[in-house]
């Protein structure tokens, strides 16, 4: 374990060499009167109004889960690698039919969709609506103005479908000049 | 059989075959402030290398007032960050927020310690090798020291008691991760190579001949190319810089820090630039082999780590910066399948070309089942939308 003895020395080294950069710090840098808008969180220079919200999207531990098996292949790859001279042909079959297996899971992962990130991305063609913007694809999308609320087809974003035709504004020439209410931005 | 040879004759740094003496102990503490002082000045050279460079591929100037040509810019902006207040916000949680630098910057310091400069020299009687520390599993510290850095990341980013940086610090942690296998099976693939975890054997064993004993030719390039995608993902260096995406981030993980601990993370940041290249040269380039005059190793090392320095300078300044889905499919659907089948293909390759061929074709068999379900996946994803999106 003589050959440990190095890494150790660097360890307490880099260690030190941190923990005096605080101490150095403190003692040389300026203290200056603390208030709430400097000891506050960044938030572009607005106080937040909410706790920090300790949560965040379920995929990331999916990854993290998926991330553990992998790294357990890994690990077992790594004393096959070192004694593969030994081995030889019997090593390498062991290490073939251990891989096979976990890329039978893999593959399996990858055709559930697990670690596809975000939407759909052929959404919009699904939807009815062709990928290509439109004037006819849109208009179709948010109903045109005077439509009941009832008879709009469902719509992708929040907001879009509040006041009556808001979301195909400017968009029909024709109409946009024509409905006074509806052409302040035209 | 070179390699197989050196293999077994590696046992080591020699200096500790007669135990521990004083003199033993003076030579490594020498060697222990020598690469102190060559990670700090490495830091130092580098963050001023990387400004000046993209600067002129951007057709500027960059930094040109302090010192000659501006070179001691990143050492006066290094005592400048003493001199500023260190804040601790107050929603953070105050130890844990000071530890996250140091857990950051410590195991990359640690790591270049396994890093194989030169031969051996002989200085009073004591042979040893120039690299600081030749443990049986070296090659395994770099793997660690790119493992625990993701602690320091999320630590800060959950210490900070803010949204960014959390934000930040998972992403972190998640791209961190994924190209960790990536990242394990290439250097699996040079220790089956080598058959040896010591680093020093495997430098020696791409010794002699000219080039074509390097790694990057005998693991047929594709390995190295997946290692330098994947350490460029793990150091979350552009193209794959979305921790500190400042445009939808403000900064990543350490916008909170201020004073010296953002100045650790900085120097954790470009010292795990330079380990991570000395690493790749190393692993694939031969180490401190040349093609000619092998007795000035150290320089042949040093000119490759620039060489490969200047390449992350030069991708910094070229490639944008790539969609969050974009890193998890390279990561995920390419590199890990690509550097799993390069091992089996390497390793059957070893034995005979007509394992290799054998090897090689389960592997494009695996493509083709791989690219199908790539492509179900997908559908199963989009109807999952569309669902969701039919449902009242």
């Amino acid at each position: 374990m003589d050959q440990f003895l190095p890494i150790l020395l660097m360890v307490v080294l880099a260690s030190a060499f941190a923990i005096g950069s605080f101490i150095a710090s403190k003692m040389l840098g300026p203290r200056s009167h603390l208030h709430a808008a400097k000891v506050g969180p960044y938030e572009s220079g607005i106080a937040p109004r909410r706790e920090l919200a300790a949560r965040f999207p379920v995929r990331f531990y999916l990854v993290a889960m998926i991330f553990v098996i992998f790294d357990i292949e890994v690990v077992f790859l790594y004393p096959f690698a070192v004694m593969f001279r030994q081995l030889s042909t019997f090593g390498l079959v062991e290490m073939a039919s251990f891989a096979a297996v976990v890329f039978i899971a893999f593959a399996y992962l990858v055709s559930e969709g697990a670690l596809d990130w975000g939407p759909g991305k052929r959404l919009g063609s699904r939807a009815g609506a062709p990928v290509t913007r439109s004037l006819n694809a849109t208009v179709r999308r948010v109903a045109r103005p005077g439509t009941p609320p009832s008879a709009r087809p469902p719509v992708l974003v929040e907001g879009a479908s509040t006041g009556s035709g808001a979301g195909a504004r400017g968009l029909d020439p024709v109409r946009a000049g024509a409905s006074g209410p509806h052409g302040e931005e035209g | 059989m070179l390699a197989a040879v050196a293999a077994a004759s590696y046992n080591g740094d020699p200096v500790f075959a007669k135990g521990i003496t004083l003199g033993v102990w003076i030579i490594e503490l020498v060697k222990l402030v020598a690469v102190f002082a060559i990670i700090m000045v490495g830091v130092l050279f580098m963050v001023m290398y990387e400004r000046k460079a993209v600067a002129y591929l951007g057709n500027r100037w960059g930094p040109n007032r302090a010192g000659p040509k501006g070179w001691l810019q990143s050492l006066a902006d290094g005592l400048k960050l003493f001199f500023k207040e260190a804040l601790v916000p107050e929603g953070a949680d105050r130890w844990v927020y000071r530890a996250a630098p140091v857990i950051a910057m410590v195991p990359v310091m640690v790591s270049f310690s396994v890093i194989p400069i030169g031969d051996t020299v002989t200085v009073a009687g004591y042979t040893t090798r120039l690299q600081l520390a030749d443990p049986p599993w070296g090659i395994l510290v770099m793997l660690m020291a790119s493992s625990i850095s993701v602690y320091g990341v999320m630590l800060a980013g959950w210490a900070s008691g803010s949204k960014y940086p959390l934000i930040g610090a998972v992403r972190a942690s998640a791209q961190m991760i994924s190209y960790e296998a990536a990242l394990g099976l290439t250097v699996a693939t040079v220790v089956v190579l080598t058959g040896s975890l010591h680093t020093s054997a495997i430098v020696a064993a791409q010794h002699g001949g000219v080039l074509y004993h390097w790694n990057v030719f005998r693991a047929y390039g594709l390995p190295a190319a997946i290692f330098f995608v994947a350490i460029t993902a793990e150091m979350t260096r552009p193209p794959f810089d979305l921790v500190e995406a400042e445009e939808e981030l403000a900064g990543g993980y350490n916008m909170e820090y201020s004073s010296i601990g953002f100045a650790l993370f900085y120097l954790a940041e470009y010292a795990a630039l330079v380990t991570n290249s000395a690493f790749f040269v190393t692993l694939f380039l031969g180490g401190p082999d040349g093609p000619y005059w092998h007795t000035i190793g150290p320089l042949w090392f040093v000119i490759k780590v620039l060489a490969v320095l200047y390449v992350y300078v030069w991708i910094r300044a070229t490639l944008p910066r790539l969609r969050y889905d974009q890193l998890m499919d390279l990561g995920w659907k390419k590199l890990i399948p690509a550097s799993l089948a390069m091992l089996l293909i390497v390793a059957a390759g070893h034995i005979s070309w007509r394992w290799g061929l054998a090897a090689l074709s389960g592997s494009l068999f695996a493509f083709i089942l791989l690219s199908r379900a790539i492509e179900v996946g997908r559908t199963q994803v989009e109807e999952g939308a569309q669902a969701e999106l039919e449902s009242p």
